[in-house]
């Protein structure tokens, strides 16, 4: 499942969808908002961009790490502390592959795909700042 | 016939988004792109610098691409082409 979304989505069905015969590992990864003296966080996405950027990211994961599944669920829309922002669910056969992979993931996905992040406190609100000389769809 | 222009995040909040325009006497995006931001003196600051170029962390892409910095002076538009123009991403 690879998706660009308001809704959550249910983490223990994407662990036990990620279990193959041939699955020694699954690992995931759950990016949560933080209470940095916050009141919610609002996401925004190039949404068509954003989901062929993930496409992207899974399949070169797949590729590179040798994993049996991938799934990103990255939400947008406002979400409130605790609340569940990018789920990463990968399985691999050994852990190694597993972790390595879904870290990839995740730096991947910070560097390059169109998906911003505003805190919005008491007084209005921040964006979060983005890595600069980095963006989505870099040419090829 | 016209082209889409689309800002995201800090860009979005200054110059609106989903912008339809018509391409600009020159066609070139670089114009495009100014001719818009000139309507918002602050929001053309946090694109352009002082020489009219696009600030170095400036994204562009063209029907889904991205266009290089460097290149931008050089790309042309045309109708139903769909531009966006945003921040560094900040996802995860």
């Amino acid at each position: 499942m690879i998706a660009v979304q308001t809704a959550d989505v249910d983490i223990g069905g994407l662990i036990n969808a990620a279990k193959q015969r041939s699955t020694g590992a699954v690992v995931v990864f759950d990016g949560i908002v933080r209470d940095d003296d916050i009141v919610e966080m609002e996401l925004e996405a190039y949404e068509d961009v954003a989901h062929k950027e993930l496409e992207k990211i899974a399949a070169d994961a797949t590729t590179q790490f040798n994993l049996l599944s991938v799934d990103i669920v990255h939400r947008t829309g406002r979400l409130a502390v605790g609340e569940n922002i990018l789920i990463i669910v990968v399985s691999a056969g050994h852990r190694e592959e597993a972790y390595a992979g879904s870290r990839f993931i995740i730096e991947a996905i910070k560097k390059g795909v169109p998906i911003w992040k505003k805190e919005l406190t008491k007084d209005g609100g921040r964006w979060v700042p983005g890595e600069h000389g980095h963006g989505a769809g870099k040419r090829g | 016939m016209t082209i889409k222009v689309r800002f995201f995040a800090q860009f979005r909040e200054l110059f609106g988004t989903d912008i339809l325009t018509d391409a600009p006497p020159d066609g070139m995006f670089i114009s495009l792109i100014a001719g818009i931001a000139h309507s918002n003196p602050e929001g053309y600051n946090a694109i352009f610098d002082k020489n009219g170029a696009f600030l170095e962390f400036v994204i562009l892409m063209k029907n889904g691409k991205r266009i290089d910095n460097s290149d931008a002076a050089a790309t042309t538009v045309a109708d139903d082409d769909d531009i966006a123009v945003f921040p560094p991403v900040a996802g995860g």
